[in-house]
């Protein structure tokens, strides 16, 4: 069960260490800041249509009904967005918390690379925000790690990208922003066959412009009216493309690829897997390279990161349920600085202390390319 | 069945498993044998079902030459199964590639689909926890089909 702590501090009483799989850095002046780390045309292009912050990723009705998605108390006292500041983010987040290796996320370049930008646009601000972070944030503490992004417009570009940085100590994972195409389709292969190569999981996580433009994963049935309506949907493009991996095949054709979804949601996976298990029952024939249950393929495969939380009416039956999941598939996320973060120290209190480990260190450590 | 045979549990007084073991031997014994009809009453290809003492028994001879008796009741969700098609059926393959096999010798349940292997009974699918359908012995005496209850 998720519980309050018992003391008061975020996160002080935790007594084991860490995996976070899920930090969100922002690139304090946008693409201002990685101006250094791209050719001088580029930069001269983006100077000219005045694209130096960036595009704003959602519209009026999606704006976060409090003005803003980050956690206030998390600000540097140097002034500036929560999550601008490496080194008042490892004092924050990581020593606080007993967080050992931290998965940097980067959201603007996700937005930018599935929906804002232009094709030839997002390979160069793709790379140059990968370098700005190798640069800018890596260096300041060996703990933080990076989920690498992809141009994903471009699978081949992307693929060239895993091959330019992949094998930087501190990449950990291939973020992976999806674009309005299922997980298992043909359009993604070359990104699997790289990130395999380079012993990569693929990270996947909501870009920011979902349901909003045409491009990211769109919500099922139709438009969300409001940010609450939206943020209750986004597990769906989850969903269809856990779905969508097994039964196309990708676990036969990359018999190496992990893939994480990060701040999906997980408790929708049992009843998922049990329909998904029921029909490859039924009618497998049609699918004769799904060539075991679809539990089984999931379970080798595919983590899930714990927040955001369900958190059922009785908290007790949230433990029950993980208990019935298996504590193999989690992998433990803050989501800092964003306001519906969780902290170790008061995240999945209920369960037994050695599945607890499985879930913030174990897990974590056979899913990222950690060296 | 056997008339003697009542039910008693070990606790009973003059409990004896040298007379358990000889009645349960008589039963089976017992077992009745009973012609449903000529081989050439049953094609290959598909069941004929026929009513043997009450129960539905789909009977249909294999490619081989080998005889089936298949209750006529789906192990998943109690569907009329030998009413499903007798076919092949695609085979573990590559991604993007079918290979068809195996003619003649898979029901498919014409309810929810499950396929079953007549050569033993069984499901195909091997995880979780498979099915199996209830056969039961069938012979070939003088021409006739015989079925072992």
């Amino acid at each position: 069960m998720d519980m309050p702590e018992k003391q008061t501090g975020i996160g002080q009483q935790s007594t084991f260490k860490v995996v976070d799989c899920d930090v969100h850095p922002y690139v304090k002046e946008g693409i201002s800041s990685v101006f250094p780390y791209m050719p001088e045309a580029w930069k001269q292009r983006f100077m000219r249509k005045r694209a130096t912050v960036g595009a704003e990723a959602r519209s009026l009705k999606y704006l976060h009904p409090n003005g803003q998605v980050n956690r206030e108390d998390a600000r540097p006292p140097c002034g500036g967005v929560s999550g601008s500041d490496p080194h008042y983010l490892v004092q924050d987040l990581l020593v606080k918390n007993k967080i050992e290796h931290a998965v940097l996320n980067c959201l603007q370049t996700g937005a930018l690379c599935s929906t804002l930008a232009g094709t030839d646009e997002s390979i160069v601000l793709c790379a140059a925000f990968n370098d700005y972070l190798i640069d800018q944030w890596l260096k300041v503490d060996n703990r933080l790690k990076l989920a690498m992004s992809v141009p994903s417009q471009d699978p081949q570009a992307s693929a060239a990208e895993i091959r330019r940085i992949g094998k930087h100590p501190q990449i950990v994972a291939v973020s992976l922003p999806l674009l309005n195409i299922l997980m298992g389709n043909r359009y993604w292969w070359p990104i699997y066959e790289a990130a395999q190569a380079m012993q990569l999981p693929i990270l996947v996580h909501v870009t920011g412009p979902d349901s909003i433009f045409y491009g990211p994963p769109i919500a099922a049935g139709g438009i969300p009216d409001s940010y609450v309506e939206r943020y209750v949907t986004l597990n769906q493009a989850g969903e269809s493309s856990v779905n969508s991996l097994v039964f196309s095949g990708v676990f036969e054709k990359f018999p190496d690829l992990k893939v994480i979804f990060v701040e999906y949601g997980f408790l929708w996976l049992l009843p998922l897997l049990w329909r998904m298990d029921r029909t490859w029952r039924q009618l497998r024939h049609e699918v004769p390279w799904v060539k075991k249950s679809p539990v089984e393929y999931v379970h080798k495969h595919i983590r899930f990161s714990t927040q955001p939380i369900d958190e059922p009416q009785n908290p007790k039956d949230l433990d029950k349920l993980i208990e019935i999941m298996g504590y193999d598939q989690l992998c433990f996320s803050t989501d800092y600085p964003h306001w519906d973060n969780d902290m170790p120290g008061q995240s999945l209190r209920g369960l037994p202390a050695a599945e607890r480990q499985k879930i913030f260190w174990d897990n974590a450590l056979t899913t990222f390319r950690m060296r | 069945m056997v008339e003697d045979f009542k039910p008693f549990s070990h606790r009973e007084k003059g409990w004896d498993e040298g007379r358990f073991l000889e009645i349960a031997k008589k039963m089976l014994a017992q077992k009745k044998q009973i012609s449903v009809g000529k081989t050439t009453d049953f094609p290959v290809g598909r069941f004929k079902i026929v009513d043997v003492e009450g129960r539905e028994i789909g009977i249909t001879q294999l490619k081989n030459g080998e005889f089936r008796a298949v209750r006529n009741v789906c192990p998943h969700k109690g569907a009329p199964v030998c009413k499903g098609p007798i076919g092949g059926t695609t085979l573990p393959s590559a991604v993007g590639e079918l290979i068809y096999g195996r003619q003649g010798e898979i029901l498919a349940c014409p309810w929810h689909g499950f396929e079953f292997d007549l050569l033993t009974g069984d499901e195909l699918i091997r995880s979780g926890r498979p099915t199996k359908l209830l056969m039961y012995p069938v012979a070939v005496e003088n021409d006739n089909v015989v079925v072992t209850l």
